[in-house]
């Protein structure tokens, strides 16, 4: 989950109102807000990544005005048509990167605290909805800096500029392998010969999306005026995405001015709210109060939607930069929300069904059960492991092996087909415990299948200097004796594993069916896991034999 | 003072009672125990503070080889004023008859003690009584040791002691480290006849056993699964290893979501699902994401095996092929997650999670249903915050607060699958959903900071919890 920096007193301010502190801390969870950590005027909260609005302390603000009732209803954006600023695109951007779209955000001021909410924002939603800049990117620009109109082409890679945080000229092949961004995302370019580029009349680099900025129109506390440009792959993540700037620089101060986008599948940004039709029913049938619908306008105006009844429905406003809304569910949230959460009283209905427990579960614990009677002390491992201990210290056969992609950890990579080398980790880490140690586990192992199979095995291990033969299948047949009323057979082994002493083990049958094996554990393989003391076990598979 | 006492102990009491300085030697032989019944008893007695130690080391003397001969037959002096006691003999005669290093000894000797005269004459040096030889201090002493061994503080005669210590093989002189058992005070008033013959140390600390158990995960996760069956809650299985059909698909998450990626999730190689779903929930599911995702679903995505990252797609693909019109179903067990491993995560965890179809589908029904499930856990302080799931809507998340850590933690997730969810797998009524993490409960239980506990095995803390 995406996190954001606040400070509570700027905060306060772009809320406006007489709201203390206190009320700010409470209403926060109550936007879906997950507090992390607080720190004086210094809180971390988490937000959804579907509500990217939340970003940053702009929108934040926003959507406390509304819980606070301080404002109600849509933010008012109001974009100036007519704008004489343009954007032309050039078709050859089509192949690599077609979409571009952008505003002119004026009159305002930031300080460096502002800008560096901005960049967080940038950021986040580079990573969410951009997909990591593949769907879309933003680029922020001091519009004073620039001469339009501004042309979205193609260039070659020999193609320089000077880029962000840099005093000299780099090519565009420099840049992506010496800056951190060029680094990062050369990936969304892949291996294109020419790349986008945007271009000002006065021939200056503007941009070398989605990779990085030019120094020259960088955003700072003396930039007045701003210019927003989005690309990207997909128009609707670059629209969305302009979205949220717009929303937010409002909240920030900024007046608009529609930047003109002509050429190629590209055109100016509409950035139109759209409605949505509400059957009031939904509210007692989802949420199970009963409201008035004038109670539901308000409920929604306070999640800063417009709304007004429209014969048995409520025509639901809802602002472009809100694309988290698909349908009523969404807005039966909102009316939850506005209503406050707070003041749904859960209500317990009796269940008119009886709850039972699986056949499976019902089944192992009896198995259970008779374990830990026979004295057998019950462990838990992962069924995903490492090659090392399924395999390699057991010197079992591994060509059946199934594994996961790129694990993060190296103790968990192989999904295991065998409950017995686990049981043989857990003894080798115990080995300074006190003697004797039994031990047993249930759980899934895995083998090749259609596409995979699963079954659930048990699996006993006994160590201790006088432990033999004996003593293991006196367990195994108790086991499966006591409830069950299962005979079992061992039978010498055809072919001999290594994990166990020649002419001390067998495998399990039961109506000459093969479930498992059973033996004194190999020196051998002892060494292998520092155990200094004698160990027997078996391993048998339950699937099928007590329950499908 | 009654105490009970084990019979090599009062058998060493009642030695030392009578004689008060032993060593385990001479205790094993008038207790009639063997050294190590002695040592033992010792050792017990000494933990109980009935009896004292005390280390020293002595020097003991006993006859060597010439001394032994000195003893039967005399010393070379005494032998030669034997020979010489009638009449004189030369050198030679008396050479012969004492033969070897005996002879210079016995000249010397002799001389050193006035008893001898020896005359130079025509037939030879001849030896001949001076003076009638009285018994020498070292011959008292050779008497006085004997064949036995003595103390050396026992000999009175420095004197004659260092002369027959100059004198080769007739003394052996050797240290001895020697332990003295003796009563304390306590100990030496103590009547072992009093103790009742039948009667044992009942105060005694015994040797520890530890009983066999269930893993205490295991009796959270059935506490759990008590509590949802209790509730009307039914339980059904699903398989670890899943289609992503199942896993993301069905439940409306995009094919290009993070949550998908390699990172945040174990893909199985080289395993391809086949048959997972029919035809036509294929072709709803797929229609449902590029209508409202607009993007292009591929088939093949959706065949990529996972390991599963929420038991939901059990539930729903239960829901899909059931459709009942009213029931509560839950699904319990592992789910796994590609991350790095801490004390807050793990790859892999259990999760519980229920549904409700039918009757009483409302929000503050599924509140309901949450306060009595965290109230069978004995937990009463709770809230509700809004939260965020992919799929479903409203979603709402329970904080329950902790007395111990004085703070609210956030436990178990629930909320309405959404319709993009359940239309396309031709679920028509609504459905509740809620669950969470069975570990987190159980740390909070166990009072544990480190989740990697439950799977380290550590027998010490299995033992012990």
């Amino acid at each position: 989950m995406p996190v954001v920096e606040l400070n509570i007193n700027r905060i306060r301010k772009l809320v406006t109102g007489k709201t203390t502190r206190k009320q700010i801390i409470e209403t926060l969870p109550f936007l879906g807000l997950d507090i992390e950590h607080e720190d004086g005027d210094k809180i971390r909260v988490e937000y959804s990544p579907n509500r990217p609005d939340y970003s940053t302390e702009f929108g934040i603000s926003l959507g406390l005005q509304g819980l606070l009732r301080i404002k109600k209803g849509i933010q008012k954006i109001n974009i100036k048509k007519k704008g004489k600023s343009i954007i032309k695109v050039d078709s050859s951007v089509t192949k690599i990167r077609p979409y571009v779209t952008g505003v002119l955000a004026k009159n305002g001021t930031l300080d460096s605290d502002d800008i560096q909410q901005l960049m967080w924002m940038q950021e986040d939603l580079h990573d969410g909805i951009g997909r990591k800049r593949k769907k879309s990117s933003i680029g922020l620009h001091d519009a004073d800096k620039i001469s339009f109109p501004l042309t979205y082409t193609t260039t070659s890679r020999e193609h320089k500029f000077v880029p962000l945080n840099n005093n000299t000229e780099q090519t565009i092949n420099e840049i992506l392998s010496s800056t951190d961004q060029g680094q990062n995302y050369e990936w969304v370019i892949e291996n294109a010969k020419n790349v986008p580029i945007i271009i000002d009349s006065e021939k200056n680099t503007i941009s070398f999306p989605p990779i990085i900025n030019s120094a020259l129109t960088t955003v700072t506390p003396k930039t007045k005026n701003i210019l927003v440009e989005v690309t990207g792959i997909d128009k609707d993540s670059v629209e969305d995405a302009l979205s949220i700037v717009i929303s937010t620089l409002q909240m920030a101060g900024f007046e608009f001015e529609e930047l003109k986008i002509s050429g190629n599948k590209n055109s100016t940004p509409q950035l139109k709210s759209r409605h949505i039709d509400y059957d009031t029913k939904f509210t007692s049938e989802i949420l199970g109060i009963e409201m008035s619908p004038s109670n539901m306008i308000t409920s929604l105006k306070k999640c800063r939607l417009d709304a007004t009844i429209a014969g048995k429905k409520i025509k639901c406003i809802i602002p472009r930069y809100r694309f988290d809304i698909f349908g009523p569910m969404d807005l039966v949230e909102e009316i939850a929300l506005g209503y406050g959460i707070e003041n749904l009283e859960p209500k317990l209905s009796p269940s008119i069904t009886i709850g039972e427990k699986n056949d499976v579960t019902v089944k192992t614990n009896i198995i259970t059960k008779t374990a830990v009677g026979l004295g057998l002390l019950e462990v838990l491992n992962s069924s995903l492991t490492s090659k090392k201990i399924l395999y390699e210290l057991t010197k079992r056969n591994s060509s059946e092996m199934i594994s996961v992609l790129d694990s993060k950890s190296q103790e968990h990579t192989i999904l295991r087909d065998s409950l017995l080398s686990g049981l043989l980790e857990n003894l080798s880490k115990n080995i300074h415990e006190s003697y004797p140690q039994k031990l047993f586990e249930t759980g899934v192992v895995f083998s090749k299948g259609k596409p995979i199979r699963e079954s659930i095995n048990l699996a006993v291990i006994i160590a201790h200097k006088d432990t033999n033969f004996s003593e293991i299948k006196s367990i195994l047949q108790s086991i499966l004796r006591t409830q069950f009323k299962i005979d079992c057979k061992t039978k010498t082994s055809s072919n001999n594993q290594a994990l166990f002493v020649k002419g001390r083990n067998a495998d399990i049958y039961i109506n000459n069916e093969k479930i498992g094996h059973i033996g004194e554990i190999h020196t051998e393989i002892l060494d292998n896991f520092r155990i200094r003391t004698s160990v027997v076990g078996f391993e048998i598979n339950l699937s099928g034999l007590i329950f499908d | 003072m009654s105490q009970i006492f084990h019979e090599i102990e009062k058998k060493i009491i009642n030695s030392l009672q009578k004689k008060l300085e032993q060593t385990p030697e001479q205790l094993s032989e008038s207790t009639e125990l063997s050294i190590d019944q002695i040592r033992r008893g010792i050792e017990w007695l000494r933990l109980k503070g009935l009896a004292q130690v005390n280390e020293s080391s002595k020097v003991t003397i006993s006859l060597g080889k010439n001394g032994i001969d000195a003893f039967k037959n005399g010393l070379p002096e005494r032998k030669l004023m034997e020979l010489i006691k009638d009449t004189p003999k030369t050198f030679d005669d008396v050479r012969t008859m004492l033969s070897g290093v005996g002879f210079n000894a016995a000249i010397a000797n002799a001389k050193k003690n006035g008893w001898i005269k020896i005359d130079k004459t025509d037939s030879g040096t001849k030896i001949s009584t001076k003076e009638k030889p009285v018994e020498t201090p070292e011959e008292k002493l050779i008497l006085f040791i004997g064949e036995g061994t003595i103390s050396e503080k026992q000999i009175e005669n420095k004197l004659a002691l260092k002369f027959l210590l100059e004198r080769p093989d007739y003394l052996i002189q050797s240290t001895q480290k020697i332990k003295i058992i003796t009563l304390t005070e306590k100990a030496s008033q103590i009547d072992t006849t009093l103790s009742d013959s039948g009667a044992i140390d009942v105060e005694a600390d015994a040797a520890l056993v530890y009983a066999a158990r269930t893993h205490p995960l295991k009796d959270t996760i059935d506490e759990i699964r008590e509590i949802f069956v209790k509730l009307g809650f039914s339980e059904i299985q699903g398989a670890l290893t899943q289609s992503s059909f199942w896993n993301f698909d069905a439940l409306f998450t995009p094919q290009d979501h993070p949550a998908r990626e390699l990172q945040d999730t174990f893909y199985i190689e080289n395993v391809k699902s086949e048959n997972h779903a029919s035809s036509t929930q294929i072709k709803e599911v797929s229609k449902s994401h590029s209508q409202n995702w607009h993007y292009d679903w591929k088939l093949s995505e959706s065949q990529k095996m996972v390991l599963r990252t929420h038991t939901t797609c059990a539930t729903i693909r239960y829901l899909a092929e059931q459709k009942p019109d009213q029931a509560r179903i839950f699904s319990l067990g592992r789910v796994f997650r590609n991350e790095k491993v801490s004390y807050k995560h793990l790859v892999e965890f259990n999760q519980i999670e229920g549904i409700v179809i039918g009757n009483n589908t409302t929000l503050r029904d599924l509140m309901g249903i949450q306060k009595e499930f965290y109230k069978q856990l004995g937990l009463t302080k709770i809230k509700f915050w809004p939260t965020f799931f992919p799929y479903t809507e409203p979603s709402l998340q329970t904080m329950v607060y902790n007395e111990k850590l004085g703070k609210w933690i956030e436990l178990f997730g629930m909320g309405i699958f959404r319709s993009e969810v359940t239309k396309p797998l031709g679920i028509d009524k609504p459905v509740l959903a809620w669950g969470g993490g069975i570990e987190r409960i159980a740390m909070l239980k166990y009072e544990l900071d480190d989740v990697r506990e439950f799977y380290n095995n550590n027998l010490n803390w299995l033992r012990s919890v």
